[in-house]
């Protein structure tokens, strides 16, 4: 039975003569980093809330609102990261 | 004897199709492959209950292994979608299926949280990868025109598949506990695959057939050899270089915070207005059920007009529909947000397969829907997150809903940025020299007159 590809088929070399893309995909690039800064800013300032809660929280339990209570690395280096707090 | 499949022609007054063609048994293989590789993944709530009860484990911690697997399975896409094009997506599949069952039964034997994290988060992941990234391309491959059809009808398996597995799972856990489930689901599952991949083929001239929609006068097209080989690195370098190539990868992660937000918030966002717990569980499985419509139209609408502006109006209504939230108070409110909001939710991922072939032609898109879809797992893990935490913190549901319409909007902004789908932006695939496959096809393979194109 004849099949689509017989064994007589020879594959075309593929028409590229001229073809290029030269200028980079500024566009491309520039949309996916601003949705990887946008996500990671996200995640800092909500994580730099929720540290901040825990931190306050631990305060008012310990019956020491007034003093500092140290946070966990990762509370203090959210706080640290997150301009807003 | 007479092919039932064409008496089926006849008896659906089918023109410019057939049911009597090998692409809609790779359709079908796809399906269950697709059914089967994320049924452990969607049924992970049903796990979480009996873990904590056997060894006392926090839910926080068993949710780690869930997190740790969207990633995993998010990171390996782009392997295993190139590992499907450079050696094929059977062999491919061949292997996650062996490590389905690798990962299947080291979890039912699983007594440390450790144990649950590389047997369930990284092998799973690296299994599902497997199984899931390179069959869709490959059943793109099975379509030389009508690829939406295909795409369409492949989808809807994602949502029924899970609806399905998750109920069997949940009376297993229930009858013969965690443990022995995994095993009896690792053993039929894997059994399923290994019997399904038996019939699957990577691309019709592997069969010894030609692609679904075929016209008398197309050449083939390269398939294999090292002009396959050589080409398929030059053609992938020019995608790289396309703008559409990174701005789908973006696309596809908004997408997915903007719908996982909704997905894994909606139960508790309708219970903390006081809706009752069975009736907020079938918020979503309204969504679910509603969604299939959409899975199965979107792919076709965007083969026949323009994927990109069906997947515009599928992002855009997504975000504008969860504005509805906002003002949900009642059973009634969530309700009518589901059927409506369901509708562009359905059709927000399924076109990808259809808008690839737009913009690249019948070039072999595994490794570029791998990374597209490493895109969608990191947005599915980051929406995922982001209910829980927003609401521990704030106490109300409110952020988590406005991020998750900001995620969809700037995803329907990033689709009115991409290239118009007219023509495409990489060179033609290359095609064999020899006559139309007209001349040569098998008489049972011209399932299309040069007429009915489309």
């Amino acid at each position: 039975m004849a099949s689509a590809t017989d064994q007589n088929q020879k594959p075309a070399i593929p028409e590229l003569e001229g073809f290029s893309i030269s200028r980079p995909p500024f566009l491309g690039y520039g949309l996916i980093a601003s949705s990887v800064f946008g996500s990671v800013a996200l995640l800092i300032y909500f994580g730099a809330w929720a540290a901040t809660d825990r931190i306050e929280n631990r305060a008012l339990a310990s019956d020491n609102a007034t003093e500092i209570q140290d946070g966990e690395w990762w509370e203090d280096g959210l706080i640290f990261a997150c301009p807003l707090h | 004897m007479t092919n039932p499949a064409y008496w089926l022609d006849r008896k659906f007054g089918l023109r410019n199709h057939t049911i009597a063609h090998y692409a809609w048994v790779i359709v079908a293989i796809a399906g269950v492959v697709q059914m089967v590789g994320a049924a452990i993944r969607m049924a992970f709530g049903v796990l979480v209950d009996p873990l904590v009860e056997s060894f006392g484990w926090t839910p926080g911690s068993i949710g780690i292994a869930y997190a740790l697997m969207s990633i995993v399975t998010a990171l390996a896409s782009p392997i295993a979608g190139y590992l499907g094009n450079r050696f094929g997506a059977r062999k491919t599949m061949a292997v996650g299926t062996a490590l389905f069952f690798i990962g299947m039964m080291w979890t039912s034997q699983t007594s440390a949280i450790w144990e649950l994290y590389v047997a369930y988060g990284t092998v799973f992941g690296i299994a599902q990868a497997l199984l899931l990234v390179p069959v869709v391309p490959a059943v793109a491959a099975w379509f030389r025109r009508h690829l939406g059809l295909g795409t369409g009808i492949m989808m809807v398996s994602w949502s029924l598949g899970p609806a399905l597995v998750v109920q069997v799972l949940a009376v297993l856990f229930e009858t013969v506990g965690w443990s022995s489930a995994f095993v009896i689901v690792g053993v039929v599952g894997t059994g399923i695959l290994a019997f399904v991949l038996i019939y699957f083929r990577n691309t019709p001239e592997d069969a010894n057939r030609i692609a679904y929609g075929t016209l008398t006068n197309d050449k083939p097209l390269v398939t294999e050899g090292s002009v396959f080989v050589s080409t398929q690195k030059e053609f992938q370098r020019f995608v790289y270089k396309t703008n559409a190539f990174w701005n789908l990868i973006n696309i596809h992660f908004l997408g997915c915070v903007g719908h996982a937000v909704i997905l894994v918030g909606i139960i508790p966002m309708a219970i903390n207005k006081g809706v009752g717990p069975l009736t907020a569980a079938g918020v979503l499985t309204t969504i679910s059920v509603i969604s299939v419509s959409t899975r199965f139209i979107t792919p076709i609408l965007s083969d026949k007009f323009s994927a990109k502006t069906v997947m515009f109006l599928s992002f855009f209504g997504q975000g504008v529909g969860v504005f509805l939230l906002f003002t949900a108070d009642s059973a009634l409110d969530f309700y009518v947000f589901a059927v409506l909001w369901s509708i562009p939710y359905g059709g927000e991922g399924t076109a990808f397969p259809v808008v690839n072939r737009q913009y690249f032609g019948h070039f072999p898109i595994g490794t570029t829907y791998g990374w597209q879809l490493l895109g969608a797992g990191l947005g599915m893990a980051l929406g995922g997150a982001i209910p829980g935490l927003v609401f521990d913190i704030t106490g109300t549901y409110a952020w988590a809903i406005g991020l998750s319409a900001a995620f969809s909007l700037a995803g329907a902004v990033g689709i009115a940025l991409l290239e118009p789908t007219r023509h495409q932006l990489i060179p033609a695939w290359p095609e064999m020299e020899a006559g139309p496959i007209g001349a040569t096809a098998p008489e049972e393979n011209r399932t299309l007159s040069p007429e009915a194109g489309d």
